[in-house]
């Protein structure tokens, strides 16, 4: 009996060294295998063929997912951890380190600049003017007098004033402005507080035309709707990492390597 | 075991074993290209129908939303027409929900261009002043009712669909309808999962869709894998490439998949691999099966006729010698024999079961496809009568709608209104007829007409409409005048008081309704079906077998059975070869309305395929059978083996047999010469079988082969048995055991008939087995019971399997039990004694004369009771020797079965002899001859004197012993007695002849003659006077 325990005893402790063994090998293998741990990056998780987030999968796909993969893969990490940031917290959450960079249509603007560093560009974005089939609008001077509607705190709204003051659509003058909306000489610009509420104000006819980047339209757009011909402005998006940090050279540089071997080509055309 | 041999045995088992690995690699790889070729080439036609598919479904999305838009512009158009033309319109809420009622619509509004809403039916959560409505303000330009608006008011969670049909020029009727019906519709016909869903690919197989961009799946039969990741599922991506066909793993499932690749999705045809193996790991299963004991019975011959030489020494006879090689003939013999029929029998295994494989998945496609087909046509017949019943029920409104115009404005029954009332309705004709049935005006250009007064004529119907029926609608006839599909719908027109006052009827040809009923047509459906390669399909009519369809088209119309049908073919539900203008097909059919249709796929095609698997697989067993007949003959010979050396002849040579007399086995010479191993009757009978070690190597191998059959029974049994657990419900072995192919001599029904053998045989053995161990249990008469039930149940199996495997190849049973009547009365003539024979079987049983183990005596013959048969009863003699008695036969039984018997000896002693002499020395002798005769068990015993015979007196003794013993104990005791009185000098009487010397007899005197006369005279006188009567009569009385 003694001795039976003992055998049994022998066996789990060899058992258990050879689990450790195999563990060791495994902690190993991984690391040799290459790259140093995870690439912590933050991604939308709305917005259609650039970053979805899929509830069911718990996974992230589109155009920026991609390029955040590849991005990883070439700075040598063995894997990469996204995690939702939205446009309140991207700043937040990249200073605090939470994560190591953002793919997250984050354009690049001079503000910006001061407090991060950019990669070069790897998408070019235009801010677009989205109406529906059935007001046959199909200019952006039938507008006039009508109602746009953008997202509070987008730069959609300043955008859109300049241009189409550009464009003589509106006077220089701003009769009024509340956090609902703002009246300008010839238009009404409203505020939504989500693109939701935006794309439902269109479908009923509350506003006109509304107003989103070409990115985001992308999620709204259906049959029955159309973006008109005209460019608002350029939105470049860019890969950000804190200011000065040691991954800021190292992803323009990978980036740049893959705008120039037509990586980045290829996924926009994927995704398109 | 020498060495040598043993060696031998390992190099034939692991060649044996290479062997069958082999050769499951060969069938079971060219099984799989097969399979794969022919689902490669499903799912290429899947593949390429695809588009086709999805480009119908987008059309019809398209059609049906047009439809559905034009009955709702059509009836905002009547309500601006009804505004216009006097019809009591007025702006208000109350005339709206009139219209609304009218129009069966869920809102019918009045707003003005501005947008501002002037009479509604109920409340709208539209804004009407929204630029998003400048859609419904183009009616104002066009003065055409304008496109659809639809807008999802997903705060009130609902969703409505707006059409405008201008009033003036600033007031436009607006109805609001929800689209819920439309969407329904696209959704069960058009949408994807629609189209996917109604596509299947080999059996069980099925199509499903992952985006191109984000891998996510986008449609699965499983709705669980909707939304999941392919390629977290198992997908790799670099097989989704457009027209590859490869094998993936999808959620732990392996799937042979065809990819095609449109607009940014893939679809994925996929055909689970379970699918294929099941029915190829049976075919491969059973082949491998039969190679394999063939190899080993071939293998294991040899190696038991070696060992069998090695134990009785070699007889050199036996073998030829070449070179260093050694062959040996009598093996040669013989294996050459198994070799070639095991070689035979595994071709014909794998060319039948090639012909099953083949045939039932041919079977069960074809089968697949007319479901198919079925289905479409059930399908195609529901959305034509839906598609009526929608289009009824739109005319009628439409014509609800005139005649309310009409009824409200008689002004408009002139013909110029009529156009316009036609054209806001969206109808071809309106006619009005007035109350005798006179049509008063129209808009055709057809204006002269009465309501006939015929009943067989098409408008009599509507003489109903004049006497008050609300309204009628007429199916879609062809048009008397042109020939076109054209329909007619009533409604009464009413005076004030209510009375009818004429009809408004209108009259529509929808082409989309003659389209969709044309292609109901049996021969649009059957047309372009096509099944495997050259498979398709093709009707004929029910009432007088000409082909409704057929692909030559100069067949259509002619009687099938001119062109090889036969009737027996003309039903549902066939499904077997049938010959059609020269060519075989295998043919599946179903009923469908007026037709039998059927599905064939040409013969040639199943050929094609066996038969290459079937000489591959020949070729490889052949390759096999020669290595291990050369391994099993010869060996190499060496010179130097001493005491083994086979060709020194062993003194004793022949040895006849192992010495043993009792040895159940021996030679026997058979009437060609040859010497062969036989079984002694008397053991033949017996339960218990041979030991391993008595037996021949003949029958070691017999016993290898029973076993394998036993073993190859079994799993039959256990699959028949356990089919669903074992096999997926499209298996062969499912599709077989379904039965719902056509009883006939086909190879389903042979299947069928080896199963049901191999189910029987199976259950007869367990019983059988079973019996043998009760039989153990119980005594001799439960061994009799045991034995009986076992023959009966024997025989009863093999009559019933028998019956059920001729109804099964399709020997009518019914017609054969009628001629069972009309056959036992022939039988029971010839076989009366058989009859008899079973009869007397029966009593001897259950009257139990006897059982097994009684000794018995039967006329002359006596002996040991082995066996009571149904028929025969099976006596052992003692010697060894079976005495088979027919039932019958066996009467005036003796049984003599009991614990002791007495042996008794009479001995013969002269009158002479001193009684009281001889009973004092035999006194003296019992004792002798008991210590003598061990068999005595008890005795011997004086029986005092038996006889006083003419010569001698019979004394006798008896001994106890045992019923076995008893004759020859009778034996010994005579032997014993005979030998104590030669030594007392005690004479036994035999006949003995003295002979005496003659005499000289002397003459009677004359006085000696006349004294003796009188003599005689006197005595007579005196009897008669005494009245003594007749001595003979006296003697006669003694003597009775």
């Amino acid at each position: 009996m003694a001795s039976r325990a003992k055998r049994l005893l022998a066996i789990a402790v060899a058992a258990m060294m050879l689990a450790a063994a195999v563990g060791l090998a495994g902690c190993n293998g991984s690391d040799s295998n290459g790259g140093s741990g995870t690439l912590k990056v933050g991604v939308r998780s709305d917005i259609v063929n650039f970053s979805l987030l899929n509830e069911q999968t718990g996974k992230y796909y589109g155009l920026e997912v991609d390029i955040a993969q590849e991005l990883a893969s070439r700075l040598g990490y063995a894997d990469v951890e996204f995690s939702t940031v939205t446009p309140d917290d991207r700043k937040d959450k990249l200073l605090s380190g939470e994560v190591d960079c953002l793919v997250a249509c984050y354009s690049i603007a001079d503000s910006r600049l001061e407090n991060f560093d950019f990669s070069p560009a790897y998408y070019t974005d235009a801010t677009s003017i989205m109406v529906e089939n059935s007001s046959l609008v199909t200019d952006v001077t039938q507008l006039e007098g009508g109602t746009f509607g953008i997202m509070s705190g987008s730069n959609a709204g300043p955008l859109l004033a300049i241009k189409l003051n550009e464009m003589g659509i509106i006077g220089d003058n701003i009769i009024s402005n509340t956090d609902e909306g703002t009246q300008y000489e010839g238009v009404y610009v409203k505020k939504f507080p989500s693109y939701a509420d935006l794309s439902q104000a269109l479908e009923e006819g509350e506003v006109d035309a509304a107003v989103m980047d070409g990115s985001i339209a992308g999620t709204y757009i259906d049959d029955d709707r159309s973006l008109l011909d005209v460019n608002i402005s350029d939105q470049l998006y860019g890969v950000a990492t804190q200011k000065d940090s040691e991954l800021s050279p190292r992803i323009a540089e990978v980036i740049q390597a893959m705008l120039d071997d037509g990586t980045i080509a290829a996924l926009i055309e994927k995704w398109n | 075991m020498s060495k040598k041999l043993k060696i031998k045995a390992a190099i034939l088992t692991a060649f044996v074993a290479l062997s069958v690995v082999v050769m499951g690699f060969i069938v079971s790889s060219m099984q799989d290209d097969i399979s794969l070729s022919n689902y490669s080439a499903d799912i290429q036609h899947e593949m390429d129908d695809l588009p086709g598919l999805l480009e119908s479904a987008q059309q019809e999305t398209e059609q049906n939303t047009q439809t559905f838009d034009e009955i709702y512009q059509s009836k905002a158009e009547s309500v601006a027409f009804m505004a216009n033309n006097n019809t009591g319109y007025e702006p208000t809420d109350a005339k709206m929900v009139e219209y609304k009622e009218l129009l069966g619509v869920d809102n019918v509004m009045i707003v003005t261009r501005a947008g501002e809403v002037l009479a509604k039916a109920q409340d709208t959560p539209a804004v009407f002043s929204y630029a998003r409505f400048n859609q419904l303000r183009t009616t104002f330009d066009t003065g055409e009712p304008s496109a659809a608006v639809e807008v999802d008011f997903a705060g009130e969670g609902e969703t409505w669909r707006y059409y405008a049909a201008a009033i003036d020029a600033d007031t436009m009727a607006v109805i609001e309808q929800n689209p819920a019906e439309l969407v329904e519709l696209i959704d069960s016909t058009a949408s994807v999962g629609a189209v996917l869903s109604g596509v299947s690919v080999g059996q069980t197989g099925y199509v499903f869709s992952v985006s191109a961009r984000d891998y996510l799946v986008s449609y699965h039969p499983n709705d669980a894998y909707i939304g999941i990741d392919a390629l977290d599922a198992g997908i790799d991506v670099a097989d989704l490439e457009n027209g590859s066909f490869s094998w993936m793993t999808f959620e732990g499932e392996r799937l042979f998949c065809g990819v095609s690749e449109i607009d940014g999705t893939y679809y994925i045809s996929a055909v689970p691999e379970s699918e294929m193996t099941a029915s190829r790991n049976l075919t491969v299963g059973v082949v491998l099966f039969i190679f394999f004991s063939v190899a080993m019975i071939v293998a294991l011959y040899g190696i038991f006729v070696n060992r069998e030489d090695e134990k009785r020494g070699y007889n050199p006879d036996n073998y030829v010698n070449l070179g260093g090689l050694r062959f040996n003939k009598a093996i040669g013999r013989k294996a050459i024999v198994l070799s070639f029929v095991g070689f035979l029998a595994v071709l014909v295994v794998t060319f039948y079961m090639q012909t099953l494989f083949s045939l039932s998945a041919e079977s069960v496609s074809s089968n697949e496809r007319a479901s198919d087909i079925e289905a479409t046509i059930t399908r195609t017949n529901e959305q034509a009568s839906a598609l009526t019943d929608q289009y009824n029920e739109r005319y009628l409104s439409k014509t609800e709608v005139a005649a309310y115009a009409l009824d409200h404005n008689p002004e408009l029954k002139n013909k110029a209104s009529l156009q316009e009332l036609a054209d806001a309705l969206q109808v071809e004709y309106l006619y009005v007829f007035d109350r005798n049935g006179t049509m008063t005006v129209t808009n055709s250009p057809y204006s002269n007409f009465q309501l006939s007064e015929d009943p067989a004529d098409q408008s009599y119907e509507f003489r109903k409409l004049l006497q008050g029926v609300d309204s009628l609608i007429q199916d879609p006839q062809p048009d008397e005048i042109s020939g076109e599909l054209r329909q007619y719908i009533g409604v009464t027109l009413r005076d004030s008081q209510g009375d009818a006052d004429g009809f408004v009827q209108l009259s529509i040809r929808s082409s989309r309704l003659e389209t969709l009923l044309s292609t109901v047509q049996i021969n649009n459906i059957l047309d372009g079906v096509k099944v495997g390669q050259n498979g398709f399909a093709f009707a004929v009519n029910k009432a007088d077998g000409t082909f409704a369809y057929y692909p030559q088209s100069e067949l259509v119309g002619r009687d099938a059975r001119a062109y090889g049908l036969t009737d027996a073919q003309l039903k549902d539900g066939y499904s077997d070869f049938t010959t059609v203008d020269g060519q075989t097909y295998y043919a599946t059919s179903f009923e469908s309305g007026d037709y039998y249709v059927y599905v064939a796929q040409p013969e040639s095609e199943l050929m094609t395929e066996r038969v290459p698997l079937t000489v591959a697989t020949a070729v490889s067993g052949l390759v096999c059978q020669i290595v291990i007949f050369v391994l099993v003959t010869f060996e190499i010979r060496r010179r130097n083996e001493g005491s083994l050396d086979p060709d020194a002849k062993p003194a004793n040579w022949p040895l006849d047999d192992d010495g043993n007399p009792d040895s159940r086995m021996f030679d026997s010479l058979m009437p060609d010469g040859r010497v062969v191993k036989t079984e002694s009757a008397a053991s033949r009978w017996l339960y218990t079988s041979l030991d391993w070690g008595e037996k021949s190597a003949e029958q070691r191998v017999l016993t290898v082969i029973k076993v394998l059959v036993g073993i190859f029974a079994i799993a039959v049994c256990l699959a028949v048995v356990f089919k669903d657990q074992v096999f997926p419900p499209d298996s062969v072995f499912s599709y077989v055991l379904g039965g719902d192919w056509v009883y006939g001599l086909n190879v389903f029904a042979l299947t069928m008939c080896i199963m049901i053998a191999c189910v029987v045989m199976t259950i007869t053995m367990i019983i059988q087995q079973l019996l043998k161990l009760l039989a153990g249990v119980f005594g001799s008469r439960g061994e009799t019971m045991c034995r009986l039930l076992s023959s009966f149940i024997k025989y009863a199996s093999i009559i019933g399997m028998v019956y059920y495997c001729l109804m099964v190849i399709g020997i009518d049973t019914t017609t054969l039990l009628a001629s069972a009547g009309i056959l036992s009365i022939a039988v029971s003539f010839g076989a009366k004694e058989l009859v008899s024979d079973i009869l007397s079987g029966l009593f001897i049983i259950f009257e139990g004369e006897f059982r097994v183990g009684d000794i018995i005596q039967v006329g002359g013959k006596s002996g040991t009771v082995i066996d009571i048969g149904v028929r025969t009863t099976k006596i052992n003699d003692g010697s060894g020797n079976i005495i088979i008695l027919r039932n019958s036969e066996v009467s005036n039984v003796v049984n003599m079965t009991k614990e002791s018997s007495y042996a008794s000896c009479d001995m013969d002693i002269e009158y002479g002899e001193s009684l009281e002499r001889v009973e004092s020395i035999l006194q003296d002798e019992f004792p002798n001859i008991r210590r003598r005769l061990p068999a005595i068990e008890d005795g011997p015993f004086y029986k005092g004197i038996v006889a006083l015979t003419d010569n001698s007196v019979t004394i006798r003794i008896v001994v106890q012993c045992a019923e076995t013993a008893r004759g020859q104990l009778e034996r010994d005791l005579r032997r014993e007695m005979k030998l104590i009185f030669d030594e007392y000098q005690i004479n036994i009487p035999y006949p003995q002849v003295v002979v005496h010397q003659p005499i000289v007899y002397k003459k009677a005197t004359l006085a000696e003659q006349l004294r003796a006369d009188r003599f005689n005279e006197e005595q007579k006188a005196a009897a008669a006077a005494r009245k003594m009567g007749s001595d003979d009569d006296y003697e006669e009385e003694e003597r009775r």
